[in-house]
């Protein structure tokens, strides 16, 4: 059953698919012509550990772009994301560029993905924006842990907690806080028309709930569904999706805090294995 | 191997905590006389999380252990424990209690760099290593760190760790509120330590300790965790908590637990911030 949150989330998720496709943050022209979506981030750390034929499943792969971009590196990907737009344009897609051999997507609800999927996966992968839409994560870590093969890799890069807690006023001057740390299962609601890759979009369906997870919230129930911590990173820089005005892109396409390029985390990644 | 902590910054270190020492003995904080009396030091949560594997005969290796008060409360509870600390008067101290309390037979404190550990300990080898409450920022490098623990584990012994929150050390009072902003520096910068002038002590804000400042390094869960696992050690929890057994601001508040909280601005507790954790991990098999 779909809840109250999921239900916003989904309208606004699928409204979204239609914006992406086009928006240049999405670039997806220039995939189809063979750009790797991927960041610099998970290509250094999990790239490695993507093979020909690994098989890899991807967690809120939205429409596609970075599933089919593992799968151009010899993975064999399936992709599951809740919006049906998503996962219809990810399939368009992956014919589109020649890849449905080996990309499979699956339209569910990741905490209710074991009803609907079988099999087991080298690497569970997820990034970018996705944790916040989990309001269970000791269902999401189990569901992870279910998936992956002994001694299976599961990695996600993700914006940093912290940086979901400055305020929308915040300064360069005052980091203010605006946002909870912990949230005690509650979800934040938002009602913001527009988009984060087109902000100016005359949206219809504004409103979602969303959730920002604490380190030990995230990492406690993948510790207790059975994965070992590899690492824990903190970075001091990001892929693009952080709103705050005091940001400013490198050469390198990654945000940085302007005047503080070394000390103020924007994202982390994780990586664990499976024991096995 | 050279000592990682700048000699200015020991030296200073060194005659902070000797100072704090003396404050500390005197405190209501602290509660020496309570201590005597045979109340534990421990808080709460150190009883929960690490209690239940403290049993009679237990081994525990407390480094950074100050003035021994938190060493032989485990050591009431049945462990055989050593602590240290770079503090003299500290471990003077320390032995004073135990023999006090009567304690001294199971309970040996040694005075060393925690660098120098290794030196003083001579390969033991310990079912708990514990690093207590507020202790990593006085250190620059936590892999040597985390090789100390990994080194004086028994097989499958247990790491056990409480401190201030990495985001509550990036905290800063908004000036002129009873309210809190962020600092920049949140990310480990080891050539950099913050270096401050100490007034007062947590304990005893109003304590003379003119003088000495402090020479402290911001440390983040990636370093920490990092230096664990770098270490060999498996990472059994990580917990977060939204209050503090000490305070950061005399403007904090105490609950009957002993906890100090930030206030919500409407007459209750914050609890939506992070200001403490505890981390849980476990060495080798053999």
């Amino acid at each position: 059953m779909l809840d109250e949150y999921l239900k916003a989330n989904l309208a606004s998720w699928d409204e979204a698919v239609g914006l992406h496709v086009g928006a240049q943050m999405y670039d997806v022209e220039g995939f189809k012509k063979g750009r790797c979506s991927l960041s610099d981030i998970e290509l250094r750390e999990l790239g490695p550990s993507v093979h020909e034929g690994t098989m890899l499943l991807h967690l809120q792969c939205h429409f596609g772009l970075d599933s089919l971009s593992w799968a151009r590196r010899g993975a064999v990907v399936t992709g599951v994301d809740f919006s049906g737009a998503g996962i219809a344009t990810a399939r368009a897609l992956a014919d589109e560029v020649g890849l449905s051999a080996r990309a499979t997507f699956v339209q569910s609800d990741v905490l209710a993905l074991t009803d609907v999927l079988q099999g087991l996966f080298d690497v569970v992968f997820t990034s970018w924006g996705a944790l916040i839409w989990i309001g269970d994560l000791e269902r999401w870590a189990e569901v992870i842990a279910h998936f992956l093969k002994p001694g299976g890799t599961f990695y996600v890069a993700e914006f940093h907690p912290y940086a979901y807690l400055l305020a929308d006023d915040a300064t360069p001057d005052s980091l203010r806080i605006g946002y909870p740390y912990f949230q005690y299962g509650r979800p934040q609601r938002f009602d913001e028309p527009g988009d984060y890759a087109d902000p100016g979009a005359r949206t219809q369906h504004n409103v979602t709930f969303e959730w920002n997870h604490g380190f030990a919230e995230i990492l406690d129930p993948l510790l207790r569904s059975g994965l070992r911590l590899e690492f824990l990173h903190e970075f001091p820089h990001t892929i693009i999706g952080l709103p705050f005005s005091f940001l400013e892109v490198g050469v390198d396409g990654l945000q940085r805090v302007k005047g503080h390029h070394e000390d103020f985390p924007l994202s982390f990644s994780l990586k664990m294995t499976k024991e096995g | 191997m050279s000592d990682p902590i700048p000699a200015a910054a020991r030296a200073a270190n060194l005659r902070l905590w000797n100072a704090w020492t003396r404050v500390h003995e005197k405190s209501a904080f602290y509660d020496v006389e309570g201590f005597k009396a045979g109340a534990t030091s421990l808080w709460a949560l150190q009883l929960e999380e690490l209690g239940p594997l403290v049993h009679e005969g237990t081994t525990l290796f407390h480094l950074q252990c100050h003035c021994g008060m938190d060493t032989l409360s485990w050591a009431r509870l049945g462990a055989d424990v050593v602590g240290l600390d770079l503090s003299d008067e500290a471990i003077g101290l320390a032995r004073r209690l135990a023999d006090e309390v009567g304690l001294s037979r199971r309970a040996e404190f040694v005075c060393a760099d925690l660098y120098d550990a290794d030196v003083h300990l001579d390969g033991r080898l310990f079912d708990i290593v514990l690093v207590g409450w507020g202790n990593i920022e006085w250190l620059p490098d936590l892999e040597r760190w985390a090789g100390i623990v990994a080194r004086h584990l028994a097989p499958g012994g247990t790491f056990y760790t409480d401190g201030i929150h990495p985001f509550a050390h990036g905290l800063d009072e908004v000036p002129g509120e009873h309210d809190v902003r962020v600092k920049y520096r949140l990310l480990p910068a080891p050539e950099q330590p913050d270096v401050e002038p100490v007034e007062g002590s947590s304990a005893d804000s109003g304590a003379d300790t003119t003088g000495p400042g402090s020479y402290g390094w911001v440390h983040s869960f990636s370093e920490i965790l990092g230096a664990l696992t770098g270490a060999g050690l498996r990472v059994e929890h990580l917990h977060e908590f939204p209050a503090s057994p000490a305070p950061f601001w005399d403007w904090m508040i105490r609950d009957e637990a002993r906890l100090w909280w930030l206030p919500d601005g409407a007459g209750g507790l914050r609890r939506d911030l992070p200001l403490s954790y505890s981390i849980r991990a476990t060495g080798p098999a053999a």
